[in-house]
């Protein structure tokens, strides 16, 4: 038994009972009477006294008795507790699914009510199960829950608790989101409530005796037990298995799975808009559709540009069939794409009209999907050469906004008099600039350079020239050789480049003597560099020639636009807005696709993040100040438009999983290590009152007339 | 039992005695079982033979007998000379003890009045009827009050005979008041030894005495006194009236008991009392004594009319 305040209790009673003696020994403050004599009375007291039992320790028995209480009370107080080394109670997770799929209206057999809230109600049941802890029971005998919500991501929404009141009303306050699903982050954060395992160290002795130490990453106390509130829509549900292997006391897991497995759903799955290479007017917008009914579907897709239906297409959704007998059905997939003539940047949502709340339809989240296109882009090139048949002939063929050729010594007029800032890329044939002040052929620009090799401060070293060569590797994902091969260019005479040590420069592809095309990157100075001579090589007579300058010209004029210009204005639900506005940007806010709006401050280089996203929907940046190349200004406000879609496969398939990819359930040890501490305190207290009674009963008895 | 809140303390002979009372109280007479020897002619038969209308016995005739008594009818048969006897008449003597310490100013009814109008009543039968009376007060008093105060003798008053000594024994006992102590023992060694003749002796108090009652008694008893001992309980010292913790004072030594009331005790109480009052009655029938208990609130001419009379005081 050890006493957790013994100080406190010491120094109340060293001042109790003291003030007890002393007041006890205070006499009564009898009040007198005058009679015609005390003889009997003595007698009678005499008698009475000399008939009871004990009556010397009765004169003091209420002394005693209350002396005996202020022990207790002051033992209490002490709060003396036994460790009995016992377990304590559950520690258990709640993890409610809230994603997208979750929105589900088949909770229920009336189809009313979401799969959360039947998960809600299936989590509230497992809580009002919960043993609850009580003054008289052993400290920590009580059950714990804990509850956390996830959708990509995983949030705490209340932590550790006995409080079943508090539980409740975490999991009445989880919202559904249109986010994806990830187990993984909602289960590193509860494994992150563990304690830490510790160790002594009793081999190595460079730790006194008694100290412990803990490692990173391990956890010790007994494995939460969790509950899964989910239709098991869960891609990276294995994050369990390593714990599940290596833990001396793994996790259990209970799976409940709400939803019907008779449900389904239709829903857009993959929606995009390209602007085709040859004509970036024009527009084609792919629509994926995923089906899990058993049959198949014909399901109407309407395009609307702007919030205008342009466009109406019946798509046949195939049926549903398992990949295996007796396995789960396979959702069955199909697609329709549309062709518009847009060169303007447009807001294009695609929809399926008139499934919503069917039978065959439970998820309207994927019912819908937009996307914000930016407009057509088209640079502007000048090529500068002495007279290049071949790049002469083949970029006029290019959806290029301006295309001139210029002479060198045209070229360098126009780069005294500052004109050149109109070409987004300028192509150099076999010739480099004259070197400016900073000692550097090329200016701030982007540059496609032939036949030249622009050598440091901004550039790298030619090497040698060689003989015949080829091109025995490439970097064939870089965005300018993603599309094309070179394997059949044959180089007839080879300049290899030499990359200096700490240089920005990058080899695209590489001939057995060295680089023959690398990307220069220094600063605000981007070129893309082929050391040989076109006409020395075979190059210009295949397609992939053609291919690679629309490729380098878009990439880099692609390059030139305001950071994020024309990036990716996507965004997952569950992921995070993030973009760069101008640093000039004023009053900058984010207007939310539920209506309300949010002030967002951009850091020092005009980086916003605003997430994570929620809801899919149309999600508005505003701001006051210059605008980007696509940005739609109105007056002196200035929109950049998001699109948040769920757009997943896993989602809209709704069946839910009957099993989850779990490890194998080993039997789970239960380790004697939780202290099952008793507080002693309440029965001290109500032995107390009991003597007290008891003391109360004696002196009635002895006044009672 | 608690000092009483608003004595009565007569100041007339009125207010010591009803005169309706006195109408009543006309009819009685002092009785005794036993004979007196008488001083003075009175109306009680003596022992003595003497010179009333009732024939007792004959005598020869002695030399110096007086002739008238000489019964002329017996010599005229006889021819000898006989003295014919009568019975003597005489007084009784009538002697009121009263016990005037604190102890007695207790009580509703309180118990001195109450014993100041039993003295008063029993004293003005005594009167009326030629009786000798006397009246003594117990109680210990300074000597400059009481030349026996020391003695425990507050005051006394004697040889009293007839109807106008009546005033006399209302003013004696209208200026005695409840205080002091009792020597009941050496008290009663005083009066028996100046006792004046035989008698009836009426002893009234409340026998609540912490030296013991048995000394007193018994002197008083053995010098040929008719004894009659009259206890005078206060209702609330019967049936005590009181609760809680208190400290109970002697009203006459001012000694004090820590009670703290119960029901035990209350009940034990009682059992004493009880247990006293019938050590008392054994007491004095043992020595021919009549004891009587009488609560104050019993009214005097009960006491007088009906107690008393059963048990042969009064006539």
């Amino acid at each position: 038994m050890t006493f957790a305040t013994p100080l406190i209790a010491g120094l109340i009673a060293a001042i109790a009972v003291p003030t007890l003696v002393i007041l006890y020994f205070l006499k009564l403050r009898r009040s007198p009477l005058e009679v015609s004599t005390t003889l009997l009375w003595k007698k009678s007291i005499q008698d009475i006294q000399a008939n009871a039992p004990f009556q010397r320790l009765r004169k003091n028995i209420l002394l005693l008795l209350q002396l005996l209480v202020l022990a207790l009370l002051i033992v209490a107080l002490a709060q003396p507790r036994s460790d009995q080394g016992s377990v304590g109670g559950q520690r258990i997770v709640l993890m409610l699914d809230r994603s997208a799929s979750m929105s589900s209206t088949d909770g229920d057999d009336s189809g009313t009510q979401s799969r959360l809230e039947a998960a809600k109600q299936r989590a509230i049941e497992v809580v009002e199960s919960l043993e609850e802890p009580g003054v008289l029971k052993r400290e920590g005998s009580a059950d714990q829950a804990m509850v956390v919500a996830f959708d990509a991501a995983a949030e705490i929404i209340q932590p550790f608790t006995t409080d079943k009141r508090q539980l409740i009303d975490a999991i009445n306050s989880v919202q559904p989101t249109d986010a994806p699903t990830s187990i993984a982050e909602a289960y590193r954060l509860a494994q992150a409530q563990r304690p830490k395992r510790r160790f002594t160290d009793d081999a190595g002795g460079t730790l006194p005796a008694g100290q412990t130490f803990e490692l990173e990453g391990l956890v010790g106390g007994p494995g939460y037990t969790f509950h899964l509130f989910s239709d098991g829509r869960i891609p990276d549900s294995d994050v369990f298995k390593a714990d599940a292997e290596s833990e001396d006391a793994p996790p259990t897991f209970e799976y409940h799975a709400v939803g019907s497995p008779d449900s389904h759903n239709v829903g857009i799955t993959a929606l995009r808009a390209e602007r085709a290479f040859d004509d970036p007017r024009r527009l084609s917008v792919f629509v994926g559709l995923q089906g899990t009914e058993p049959a198949p579907r014909n399901v109407d897709v309407e395009l609307l540009i702007s919030g205008r239906i342009v466009s109406v297409r019946t798509v046949t959704i195939p049926a549903a069939e398992p990949a295996q007998p007796g396995a789960p059905p396979t959702p069955a997939t199909g697609g329709v794409v549309f062709e518009l003539d847009e060169p303007n940047g447009v807001q294009v949502t695609a929809r399926l009209p008139g499934i919503g709340g069917t039978a065959g339809n439970a998820l309207d989240t994927d019912d819908e999907g937009i996307l914000i296109v930016p407009p057509a882009k088209r640079s502007a090139v000048a090529l500068v050469t002495t007279g290049s048949l071949f790049l002469q002939g083949a970029l006029p063929g290019l959806p290029l906004s301006r295309f001139d050729v210029l002479s060198p010594g045209e070229y360098e007029a126009q780069r005294v008099s500052g004109a050149l800032n109109k070409y987004d890329v300028v192509v150099l044939d076999r010739y480099l600039p004259e070197p400016n002040e900073a000692g550097s052929r090329l200016d701030p620009g982007r540059y496609l350079i032939f036949g030249a090799v622009p050598p440091p401060p901004i550039g790298v070293e030619s090497g040698p020239v060689g003989g015949a060569s080829a091109i025995i590797n490439w970097r064939r994902n870089h965005p300018v050789l993603r599309e094309l091969t070179l394997d059949g260019l044959v180089i007839g005479r080879a300049r290899p480049m030499v990359i200096p040590d700490g240089s920005g420069a990058v080899a695209l592809a590489d001939s057995p003597e060295g680089p023959a095309i690398v990307e220069v990157s220094e600063g605000t100075v981007r070129a893309i560099v082929a050391s040989f001579d076109l006409g020395e090589t075979n190059w210009p007579f295949q397609i992939g020639f053609v291919v690679y300058l629309g490729s380098a010209i878009e990439y880099l004029s692609g390059a030139t636009a305001d950071a994020g210009g024309t990036g990716d204005r996507q965004i997952e639900p569950g992921g995070v807005l993030a973009d760069r506005v101008p640093k000039d940007a004023r009053d900058l806010r984010v207007m939310l696709p539920g209506g309300g709006s949010l002030e967002l401050v951009p850091s020092l280089d005009g980086r916003v993040v605003y997430g994570p996203v929620r809801d899919e929907g149309v999600y508005r940046l505003e701001w006051a100040g210059t605008p980007g190349a696509t940005d739609l200004v109105d007056g002196v406000k200035v929109s950049r438009f998001f699109a948040a879609n769920l757009l997943d496969p896993q989602e809209s398939d709704i069946t839910p999983a009957d099993t989850l990819g779990l490890a194998d359930r080993t039997v789970r040890a239960r380790r004697e290590e939780s202290s099952g501490v008793l507080e002693l305190w309440p029965y001290l207290v109500l032995a107390g009152l009991a003597i007290m009674l008891f003391e109360w009963w004696i002196y009635n008895k002895r006044v009672s007339l | 039992m608690r000092k009483s809140a608003n004595p009565t303390r007569p100041t007339t002979i009125d207010e010591l005695i009803d005169p309706a009372l006195i109408a009543r109280l006309s009819q009685l007479d002092l009785s005794s079982n036993k004979i007196f020897a008488g001083k003075l002619k009175g109306e009680r038969r003596s022992k003595k033979r003497g010179e009333s209308v009732e024939f007792a016995d004959h005598r020869p005739y002695a030399l110096g007998d007086d002739l008238r008594h000489i019964d002329w009818n017996v010599f005229g048969r006889l021819d000898r000379l006989f003295m014919k006897l009568f019975l003597e008449e005489e007084d009784l003597s009538l002697h009121i003890v009263l016990d005037a310490s604190a102890s007695g100013d207790c009580g509703e009814p309180n118990k001195f009045f109450y014993m100041q109008q039993t003295a008063m009543a029993l004293a003005y039968i005594g009167l009326v009827n030629l009786n000798r009376v006397a009246v003594t007060a117990l109680g210990t008093r300074d000597t400059a009050i009481s030349p026996q105060g020391d003695q425990g003798i507050a005051g006394t008053i004697r040889d009293l005979r007839g109807r106008r000594r009546i005033q006399d024994v209302a003013r004696f006992l209208c200026s005695l008041g409840p205080e002091g102590t009792t020597d009941f023992g050496r008290a009663a060694k005083r009066i028996a030894m100046s006792r004046r003749g035989k008698g009836i002796m009426v002893v009234l108090s409340d026998f609540f005495m912490k030296e013991g009652y048995e000394t007193g008694l018994r002197m008083l008893s053995g010098r040929g006194y008719d004894v009659f001992a009259l206890q005078v309980l206060a209702p609330q010292e019967v049936e005590p009236d009181v609760a809680g913790d208190l400290r109970l004072i002697d009203i006459e030594d001012l000694d004090h008991a820590e009670v703290t009331v119960s029901s035990p005790l209350l009940k034990k109480y009682k059992q004493n009392l009880a247990a006293y009052c019938e050590d008392l009655r054994t007491f004095c029938a043992r020595r021919e004594i009549t004891a009587l208990t009488v609560q104050t609130d019993t009214p005097v001419d009960i006491l007088l009319l009906d107690y008393m009379r059963k048990r042969g005081v009064l006539r």
